[in-house]
């Protein structure tokens, strides 16, 4: 127990120290910019008509904090970040809090949705694939992941609105029906939401979808040769349950720990699917904010945020696994 | 023992020294031979790639705005007919494009096709010059006399697609090569260092790898894309943008380099030149690299098409490449309007161009390392 607590917490320095170096990194680019916020303040004040001076530009950034070291303003944000306090976005001049809200746990509801989806599907057809030796089965498996690769996610939503606007005249956009739009969550407001987000979920998933099976179906055929198998199969273990209680079991230890660079590669895409289906949540936000405002407050915020999630899944599935893996248990406890 | 025998021996005899002796290339090659899927794809990959380069020649039309048909906006492909009611012809012709506005149309502008009207494809036709390796042509594959041909049809100021879409292969597989070349690189140094030395440094160098592949790709791309300037010119937005996709490709590459001289540094034949003296530097380029060499460029070629891949998703959302450099994403810019969607579906046949493009890569990418891996034979 006590060896377990302290590798608990080696991992979760290690995920603190990740995060400090990517906030560090999400701090320099957003520092990089050219133009500040306090330039960027005045420049709207002029262009309302007041007159500003250079003195009023210096003032404004005493005021921001805008005048300390990089360094101290690097901790300052990252202290408030962890707080879950981001500043205000100066192009909006709005709390971050306030323009993110529910739409941040809209999109990672949305990722962990695809994830869940991708490995429903992958695990019980990465399975079949690994010991069926029907080959039209293996080769149309093999295609279908090819096509996760070539036929992108932006891609493929950019068709499935084609294909709906030609073929049903709709092109199945948005999150919420317009009348549900800025109403409180209730039943009818899930329902219709459960309607519309069908659809990213299963875009964001198809490639996720595809990858997961050719890791599952290698894995697979990787463990099923061994001698251990065979083994058991001697013992009389056959079927399903050879299946099951050996290979699979060896097998699927590795997918716990690939899940949260799954995760990353879902959020990579969610931001331009999200532009395309028109979603209302924060990765349409982000490329908002980086491609028409340049609000760089607002896209360090959500990518801060995007990236802690991921941490989180990596640390988590290292301690599930520690839980679960015999054998990493062992590692462990010496 | 007859004499067809022996020469059968021979033949056996010569086939085995042929594969003991052949270099590391030649058995990946004819490993890689064997595979159909993977062969097809190769000769698929060659085909779009010559058409790239050569894409000036056998597009018609300038793909920027100086090559536009501004009597045929938003037109739909032309067909190409070899025969119709007034009798066949073994030269493929297209029927005129009539264009008009008067009180019977509503004052709108209206084309209709004159099916009256032939006009024959010309091949080899004098057009818009171009240069290819510093000399310059103006020789078409293919045109017409007089008026405008588009088998693919044109975009809203009247460009051709069928030319954009030549062009833009040519830009990808040009932004995928610098960008790989500088992943490659930087991987090669950082995984190197990292691998070879070993010890804190090794962890160090590891602890950042993982910190920038914690960051997901796109937006990470986003947010460097937006530090480009609006001023800069078309090529200038070009090479930064390989560029960025190069800095942020390398991590992958660089784990596996890492990885690899990680387990043949303590070789033997390592120790050994060392022992004579040899310079860190000398032991990875002329012991650990060649060694590594045949995985590398498995490894280029399946990174390949994310970076195009990557480079089509920034230039759709306006931050990558711009008019009038031509590349998918460019020309898929403004797609998602319903007017689009609903009257002009022939601005996504490039895409198709495009998924090809990228299986093909993936089919030669996954064969060369099925090919590369010396015990992929054993195993089956």
């Amino acid at each position: 127990m006590v060896q377990f607590l302290r590798f608990a917490t080696l991992r979760a320095a290690l995920a603190f120290f990740t995060l400090c170096l990517v906030s560090f990194i999400v701090f320099s680019l957003m520092e990089m910019v050219p133009g500040d916020c306090a330039e960027r303040y005045l420049a709207f004040k002029n262009s309302q008509g007041a007159m500003i001076s250079i003195a009023d530009i210096e003032f404004e950034r005493v005021r921001l904090g805008l005048h300390k070291p990089f360094l101290q303003r690097w901790a300052t944000w990252l202290f408030n970040a962890f707080q879950g306090e981001f500043g205000d976005s100066c192009i909006l001049r709005l709390n971050i809090n306030q323009l993110l809200g529910q739409k941040i746990w809209l999109s990672i509801g949305i990722c962990l949705g695809s994830l869940v989806l991708a490995y429903a599907i992958a695990i019980p057809v990465g399975i079949i694939a690994a010991t069926s030796r029907n080959p039209f089965l293996n080769n149309g498996l093999r295609l279908v992941s090819y096509l996760g690769l070539a036929l992108p996610n932006f891609l493929l939503a950019l068709m499935v609105m084609l294909f709906s606007t030609v073929v049903f005249g709709n092109s199945l956009t948005g999150l919420f029906s317009p009348e549900f739009r800025d109403a409180p969550w209730n039943t009818a407001k899930v329902l219709d939401f459960l309607g519309h987000v069908w659809l990213p979920v299963f875009i964001l998933g198809w490639s996720a979808t595809a990858f997961a099976i050719q890791t599952v179906r290698a894995l697979l055929s990787d463990e099923i040769g061994k001698l251990y198998v065979t083994a058991a199969a001697a013992r009389g273990v056959s079927g399903r349950r050879l299946l099951m209680r050996y290979p699979a079991r060896h097998a699927l230890s590795p997918i716990i720990n690939s899940l949260g660079f799954d995760l990353n590669r879902i959020f990579n895409e969610l931001p331009i699917v999200a532009l395309i289906l028109t979603l209302t949540e924060a990765g349409s936000l982000l490329i908002e904010a980086l491609a028409r405002s340049n609000d760089q407050q607002l896209a360090g915020a959500i990518i801060f945020f995007l990236t802690g999630c991921i941490i989180a899944i990596n640390f988590i599935t290292d301690i599930v696994l520690a839980l679960v893996d015999p054998r990493i248990r062992r590692s462990i406890l010496g | 023992m007859t004499k067809t025998n022996i020469y059968d021996a021979s033949v056996n005899q010569s086939a085995k020294d042929a594969y003991f002796t052949a270099s590391q290339g030649q058995l990946i090659w004819t490993r890689f031979k064997k595979q159909r899927a993977a062969m097809v794809g190769a000769w698929v990959l060659i085909i779009l790639i010559l058409s790239g380069l050569f894409a000036p020649f056998l597009t018609p039309y300038d793909p920027t705005i100086a090559g536009r048909d501004k009597d045929y906006l938003n037109g739909a492909p032309t067909l190409v007919h070899f025969c119709d009611d007034n009798g066949c012809s073994v030269r493929p012709f297209i029927y005129a494009v009539e264009r008009e506005r008067s009180i019977k149309t509503n004052f709108r502008w209206v084309t209709t096709v004159n099916t009256d009207k032939r006009l024959y494809v010309q091949f080899f036709v004098k057009g818009s010059s171009y240069k290819i390796a510093g000399m310059n042509f103006s020789a078409h594959l293919f045109g017409l006399d007089k008026g405008y041909i588009h088998l693919f049809g044109t975009d809203s100021t009247g460009k051709d697609i069928f030319s954009r879409t030549f062009h833009a292969i040519n830009t990808s597989l040009a932004v995928g090569t610098i960008g790989v070349f500088i992943a490659f690189v930087l991987a090669l140094v950082i995984g190197g260092i990292s691998g070879f030395y070993g010890g804190w440094i090794d962890s160090f160098i590891q602890m950042i790898t993982d910190a920038v592949r914690t960051i997901p790709a796109i937006p990470l791309f986003l947010a460097l894309a937006a530090f480009i300037p609006d001023t800069w010119s078309a090529e200038e937005r070009f090479f930064f943008i390989s560029i960025i996709l190069g800095c942020i490709g390398w991590p992958t590459l660089a784990r596996r380099v890492r990885t690899h001289l990680l387990t043949e540094r303590n070789q033997e034949y390592v120790l050994a030149a060392k022992l004579c003296g040899a310079s860190p530097g000398h032991v990875v380029r002329k012991h650990l690299l060649p060694s590594f060499t045949s995985y590398i460029i498995v490894d280029l070629v399946i990174s390949f098409p994310y970076m195009v891949l990557s480079e089509t998703a920034l230039s759709f959302i306006g931050l990558g490449l711009k008019d009038p450099v031509n590349s998918l994403g460019v020309m898929l810019q403004n797609v998602t309007s319903a007017d689009v969607l609903l009257n002009y579906q022939w601005y996504f046949i490039p895409v198709f161009f495009f998924i090809i493009l990228v299986l093909a890569f993936v089919f030669v990418g996954d064969g060369l390392r099925d090919a590369a891996d010396p015990y992929g034979d054993t195993k089956k």
